[in-house]
């Protein structure tokens, strides 16, 4: 693509999704990808799982859509054709099987897909017993870009974003649908947890990190809100107020990628012949 | 390893971002179930305080329907403090007598009942007038039992437990007061020693036969930090108390998990299937 900009104008849709309700979801995303456009959004991104909710258990099957063929995505890649969208679905491949899906829309179509790598089951978390793992990553592009897409759980392991980042992503665009708690300081603990790691992997990484969380609640679990963006490097540039919806925006430049990186060379450094010795 | 005298400090709470939470879960719930408002019962006590506090906050005081339900050996001082929480709250308050019906009851045959009994059985009726209420007005009954009296089955089953949604219920003891404290609830209620006021001079602490501040520590230690009672023996903690919680909210599990269902048919309600509730 010849058309390679630097410059891109990003929105976070900070939303509170009905559970389940795939048709009440799709109007919600279209006012706020109207609301996006109107601020002359170019890259726009919801929660995990923005089409359905999070805590779906046996609902999962139920708002399975299969993108290529989905009335509803039709209607989300017509919606905004010149902005770069990603939504959260449960995507039902040819063989029946479910996925955590992120979905990048670019120029109406359907340009990037990718399947959530680490699905937790653990404490609240039932993942495993409704979705099948995804098994590959892949580069997205954003406008002639490498951008690199992730899905909550899969940025709780350093392996993902490293290697995106390696593979040339300079912006890496993390979704989720994150659990809140409350506890004696004015950040949440989970807040707190999730900004340790969006910093550290803007450091490390040499990075733009996109955060987009979501609020609202669930069978008595919140979800924090508090999304955000990382600058290259792990300064706050900006981040949403907890517990209500709000399009945060902001435009970001890429060349601080590579201004950082000429600096700060640790990512051309990483190393792979390191051998282990007992 | 947390210490004894760490404890109570991982039990504090950001008040303001405590408050604004549980408000925003109670204001969510009215909405998604497309209700009035919300019903509750108030004691004169802290718990159903704290609770009217959040649901004035969360709907503002005209959606929020404030009931005073004493039997005739209640606590005289109870409907001088519930008439001040509601007064606090800009709530109106009514006040029904269930006096008729439990002597009715415990007429006759029954006339032999324990208080035991009979407590059990005023609890339920008030529940009971609660959720007719609420039926009348289109709202929603709003629970009032917290995290240490529900762990330790210091309630009565289909009473005091039940509720549409219930905003303290994660909340030790101790985190209701630090809330009620800054919510300004009228001191007369902060100042006095829990009381259930089924009869005449019960007080919960004394019934209970420990303090509800060692209590929380306790419950802490071991339901949310997963220690066994050894450990938390080891911490400093008296054994006999320790023992005497164990028991409790192990022979109190029933209370926690309702609607025990026979599985016969493999999609048994909540086993095989769970529908999630948004």
């Amino acid at each position: 693509m010849t058309d390679r900009r630097s410059k891109i104008k990003v929105g976070l849709a900070q939303i509170d999704v009905r559970l389940g309700d795939l048709e009440f979801n799709l109007q919600h995303h279209l006012e706020w990808i109207a609301q996006a456009r109107a601020e002359g959004v170019e890259l726009l991104l919801f929660p995990e799982l923005s089409l359905t909710g999070y805590r779906l258990l046996h609902l999962t099957p139920r708002v399975a859509i299969q993108p290529a063929t989905s009335p509803i995505v039709q209607k989300l890649r017509e919606a905004a054709p010149e902005m770069a969208i990603v939504v959260g679905c449960v995507e039902e491949d040819d063989n029946g099987a479910l996925f955590n899906s992120a979905l990048l829309l670019t120029g109406g179509e359907i340009s990037h897909v990718h399947r959530k790598l680490y699905l937790p089951t653990y404490g609240i978390f039932q993942e495993g017993r409704f979705f099948s793992e995804g098994r590959t990553l892949r580069m997205a592009r954003l406008f002639g870009n490498p951008f690199g897409v992730l899905i909550c759980e899969d940025f709780w392991h350093s392996d993902p974003a490293e290697r995106l980042a390696r593979h040339g992503a300079k912006l890496i665009g993390v979704i989720s649908a994150s659990p809140g708690r409350i506890g004696p300081e004015a950040m949440p603990p989970s807040q707190e947890a999730w900004e340790s790691l969006t910093r550290a992997s803007a450091l490390l990484n040499t990075s733009w990190i996109l955060y987009s969380g979501r609020v609202g609640w669930e069978e008595g679990t919140f979800y924090t809100g508090g999304s955000h963006i990382v600058r290259p490097g792990g300064e706050m540039l900006a981040r949403a107020p907890y517990l209500e919806e709000h399009l945060l925006t902001a435009e970001i430049d890429l060349r601080e990628v590579d201004r950082l990186r000429w600096r700060l060379p640790i990512l051309a450094a990483e190393r792979s012949d390191i051998e282990w010795q007992e | 390893m947390i210490r004894k005298d760490e404890v109570a400090g991982r039990l504090r709470l950001n008040e303001a971002l405590a408050i604004a939470t549980l408000a925003d879960f109670l204001r969510d719930g009215v909405e998604n179930a497309a209700a009035s408002g919300l019903v509750l019962g108030l004691s004169g006590g802290i718990d159903s305080a704290l609770a009217a506090g959040l649901a004035a906050r969360a709907l503002g005081a005209d959606r929020v329907h404030a009931y005073f339900l004493p039997y005739r050996a209640s606590n005289p001082q109870s409907a001088v403090d519930a008439a001040a929480v509601a007064a606090r709250f800009g709530l109106a308050l009514r006040t029904l007598d269930i006096t008729a019906q439990i002597d009715a009851y415990f007429s006759g045959e029954e006339a032999s009942a324990d208080r035991l009994r009979r407590g059990n059985k005023m609890a339920r009726e008030r529940m009971s007038i609660l959720f007719d209420q609420s039926k009348r007005l289109g709202a929603l009954v709003c629970g009032t039992s917290n995290k240490s009296e529900i762990l330790l089955g210091y309630s009565t089953v289909f009473g005091d437990n039940a509720s549409s949604l219930n905003p303290i219920g994660d909340l030790y003891k101790q985190q209701v007061r630090e809330l009620s404290l800054h919510l300004a609830i009228p001191d007369a209620v902060l100042a006095k020693r829990p009381s259930a006021d089924l009869w005449p001079g019960q007080v919960s602490e004394d019934e209970l036969g420990f303090d509800y501040s060692m209590a929380d520590e306790i419950l802490y230690l071991m339901f949310d930090q997963g220690l066994t009672a050894e450990e938390v023996v080891d911490r400093g903690y008296p054994e006999t108390v320790v023992d005497r919680i164990v028991h409790l909210e192990r022979a109190n599990r029933f209370k926690r998990r309702m609607m025990l269902i026979a599985r016969l048919s493999g999609s048994a309600i909540n086993l095989d299937r769970e529908i999630p509730r948004d």
